[in-house]
């Protein structure tokens, strides 16, 4: 649907950001807990799913993973590198060995033996404890590689905060809908950088942890015979749209021959824009959004 | 070489014809388009979906009517997915539908939607993402559990024959493949890209399930092509998995396949190269799995686009000569048409908009744009970031030369989160930020899109992993289904739509029609229900 004046979009695109910051909080409970630690429980949370989805087996334990790595660097770091991915031995966490290792049965006899053929001295004065943790140590190391739901995005903010605020006065037009001081103050202390990178360029965008629920949109069915259903849009296909008008009234229309449902649509913008950023456009953006602490 | 493969068939039918009337005769696999049985994934070998079948028609498809449904009822949820839903195609052979979820496979009457037997696997790791189906070799059934074991069945009762462990699942490989039956041959393909293993295809052995042969995505030290990756350790872990029938094209005795993604999937600074024979089709000879030729689609793919899409058989003339051709959507947005004889490009062509190759070489294959692979603080692609299509099987229409694929438009953002020389595991994520289901009639001859069908949603956005399947009839309609539950049939000329039912989940399969007493039949799975539909009069 198009709404055609410039107040009309204003207003919609306020709602469409106030949207994805509700999408943001909806599925915590706790309100007043911060931003960041949402964010960490967010990511525990998906790090689990995908661990399950893989069929990775147990979780690793943070704490002996730790311990462990204190012992592995001086101790097989030398041939395993620091983080296990090889040197002059072989990466372990491609290793048939420690990927069917559980907790050291494996690892732990070649690390007391040794692998003599293969030029490997025995560990034999190690503890079965510390044993145990560089096992442990080696599991997180697979963790962290395979399992794509731990990874965590590294410094996005590559981008010139003085362009971005250029771009957003001037030839993004970001002006035209949005206040730095209206509905997006203080938007950096509400959002990820990650998640203001997504949101600028669509409101609505799908984030990991949330399957795409959206404020409501508006509809109006027109019939045949011109007769008007307006309200709130329950679902749309090519065949039914169902609504709930002003009154909390239900309707379910067929969309037939000469029926029309007109969907109230306030990103018809930010979809045209998405064929005209670049790179370049996108960072300098982000660098300026994250300035509106 | 024709002959060959001829001399295979003799044999089988001398080893087997004799004993009892078996349940899948053998020719019926090299029958082109069979219509009183559905013996393959794909229906037949040529991975078209097409069926002469026209008995439901544009005129009469308004009748079709739901004969019965059959729902799986297994524990739920799956570990690691939501519910169980039905990816694979039903075998339909002498009235019995076989098919499968992960860990399970199903015989169902075909006339009353009875259970006849469940197998049931408890799996010890690997994906449960899907499952493609089964295979069928005279009485026999072969299924892939997702932890790499490759499973023999008798077809009458369900009861296991043996099972062979094909693929550690420890090391991440996973299989759900529909395994292909070829003349003495069982063909199976594996997944896995969470931990850099390599690919392969193996041909075992249909009565012991023994290896005939393997054919590796990547090259081994020193051989052609091993020049497409910078050291010996990438090319060992350098991914390409094949989990996705084939196709197969009996004259030539070549078999088709489309290889996955090499490995770190999204972080290729460790793999600089083209890395043959990553994301590439394939023609293999099936009696050796020796490579005859390739084409590769996504040189050094940096964006987890698998190239397993079916490369589909058909013939038709080009600039006035008889010309054998392979045509393919491919999950990186181009459509291809290739001559199948050997590889030689014809058409490549974006199906969607794209923004990650800067056009194509001389041989037609993509050229990629070093600057949208993904990067620390993020890569702009104006495709959708799980490509331009998926596994979802297409059609081919002779009658209209039309290619239909359901595609998707979008834009994403893809980040590098392991920016080391030599990263590990995938490296690095996509954000999705927009996208729109289509279902698009491409011209084979030019690579335009003829009409498309945008599937209506109250979203702007659209979600939904599974992909619907599109099967085409002689009829002159196409079925499939869009992301809201309904099942459709579309006037496969010009894109109306003539039919539509609201079934429980979206079409999560691609549909089939056969016949059975007299009456053609359309069956759809979607979610944990298998429909059937017929039309509620007989033809007089």
């Amino acid at each position: 649907m198009n709404i055609s004046t410039r107040s009309g979009l204003a207003a919609v695109f306020v709602l469409a950001i106030a949207g994805a910051l509700g999408l943001a909080q909806s599925d915590e409970s706790s309100e007043n807990s911060s931003a960041s630690a949402q964010a960490q429980k967010q990511d525990g949370q998906r790090a689990l799913r995908t661990r399950e989805f893989l069929g990775l087996g147990r979780q690793p334990d943070h704490q002996l993973a730790s311990k462990g790595e204190k012992i592995f660097g001086p101790t097989c770091g030398f041939c395993h590198g620091a983080d296990g991915r090889g040197g002059t031995g072989p990466d372990l966490l491609r290793s048939a060995l420690v990927l069917d290792d559980d907790k050291g049965e494996l690892i732990g006899p070649v690390v007391q033996n040794g692998r003599p053929s293969r030029g490997m001295p025995a560990f034999s004065a190690l503890t079965e404890e510390q044993v145990r943790a560089i096992a442990e140590f080696l599991h997180m190391q697979v963790e962290l590689a395979a399992n794509r739901g731990t990874y965590r995005v590294q410094n996005i903010l590559t981008g010139n905060a003085q362009a971005g605020e250029a771009y957003f006065k001037g030839q993004g037009k970001c002006y035209t809908c949005h206040s730095v001081t209206g509905d997006l103050a203080h938007i950096a202390s509400k959002l990820s950088p990650l998640d203001l990178q997504a949101v600028e360029l669509y409101p609505e965008a799908r984030s990991y942890d949330f399957g795409g629920t959206h404020p409501p949109r508006q509809v109006t069915v027109i019939l045949a015979d011109g007769k008007k259903f307006t309200g709130s849009l329950k679902h749309l296909d090519d065949f039914y749209v169902s609504l709930e008008d002003e009154q909390g009234q239900y309707h379910s229309i067929a969309i037939t021959k000469g029926v029309k449902a007109v969907v109230e649509d306030r990103l018809v913008f930010h979809r045209k824009m998405l064929d005209h950023y670049s790179d370049k456009q996108i960072h300098d953006l982000t660098a300026y959004l994250v300035t509106l602490k | 070489m024709k002959s060959r493969p001829l001399m295979l068939w003799s044999l089988l039918v001398l080893l087997h014809g004799a004993s009892i009337a078996q349940l899948l005769d053998p020719h019926k696999l090299l029958e082109a388009e069979p219509t009183d049985t559905w013996p393959t994934y794909n229906g037949d070998y040529s991975g078209r979906r097409f069926s002469p079948l026209a008995q439901i028609r544009t005129s009469n498809v308004s009748g079709l009517a739901l004969t019965w449904m059959y729902r799986v009822k297994v524990a739920a949820p799956m570990r690691g997915v939501t519910n169980p839903e039905i990816k694979s195609t039903p075998l339909m052979v002498k009235g019995i539908l076989y098919f499968t979820i992960p860990d399970h496979v199903f015989a169902v009457d075909a006339r009353t939607g009875r259970e006849l037997w469940h197998y049931d696997w408890v799996d010890q790791g690997g994906h449960l993402v899907g499952n493609r189906g089964v295979g069928m070799y005279g009485d026999w059934l072969y299924f892939m559990a997702p932890d790499g074991w490759f499973i023999s069945l008798e077809a009458r009762t369900g009861k296991e024959r043996w099972r062979k462990k094909v693929a550690d699942e420890k090391m991440q490989y996973f299989t759900t493949m529909a395994p292909m039956v070829v003349g003495h041959h069982v063909l199976i393909g594996v997944g896995g890209d969470a931990i850099d293993v390599p690919g392969f295809l193996e041909a075992r052995d249909p009565q012991t399930g023994e290896l005939q042969w393997r054919w590796n995505t990547e090259p081994r030290k020193g051989e052609p092509g091993s020049e497409t990756w910078p050291n010996d350790a990438a090319m060992e872990h350098g991914g390409g998995m094949t989990w996705l029938p084939g196709t197969y094209d009996k004259d030539l005795n070549l078999l088709y396949w489309g290889t996955g993604n090499p490995n770190p999937v999204t972080a290729g600074q460790g793999r600089e190269g083209s890395n043959l024979w990553t994301c590439a089709i394939v023609a293999l000879n099936p009696d050796t799995g020796k490579l005859v030729w390739y084409f590769q689609a996504s040189p050094h793919d940096t964006h987890d686009w698998d190239n397993v899409e079916t490369p589909v058989l058909f013939d038709a003339t080009i600039d006035g000569k008889p010309r054998k051709l392979l045509a393919q959507a491919a999950r990186n947005g181009y459509f291809f048409v290739l001559d199948r004889t050997n590889g030689k490009n014809i058409i490549s062509k974006p199906f969607v908009p794209l923004n990650w190759s800067k056009g194509v070489d001389a041989s037609g294959q993509p050229i990629p744009d070093k600057a949208k692979e993904p990067t620390v603080d993020g890569s702009y692609l104006t495709i959708n970031w799980g490509g331009g299509t998926n596994w979802m099987p297409p059609s081919f229409n002779p009658q209209t030369g039309l290619f239909y694929v359901n595609a998707t438009r979008g834009y994403s953002i893809v980040y590098l989160t392991d920016a080391s020389d030599e990263p590990e595991g995938y490296g690095g994520f996509g954000q999705p930020l927009w996208s729109q289901h289509v279902l698009e009639a491409i011209d084979f001859r030019t690579g335009n899109v003829k009409w498309s069908h945008v599937y209506t949603t109250a979203d702007g956005t659209q979600g939904g992993n599974s992909g619907p399947g599109v099967l085409t009839t002689a009829s002159n309609l196409l079925f499939t289904g869009d992301y809201n539950g309904n099942l459709i049939a579309f006037n496969a000329t010009n894109g109306d739509i003539l039919w539509h039912f609201p079934a429980l989940h979206s079409l999560s399969n691609g549909p089939e029609t056969y016949i059975l007493d007299g009456q053609q039949y359309l069956v759809a799975g979607a979610g944990d229900t298998l429909y059937v539909f017929s039309l509620v009069q007989r033809r007089p």
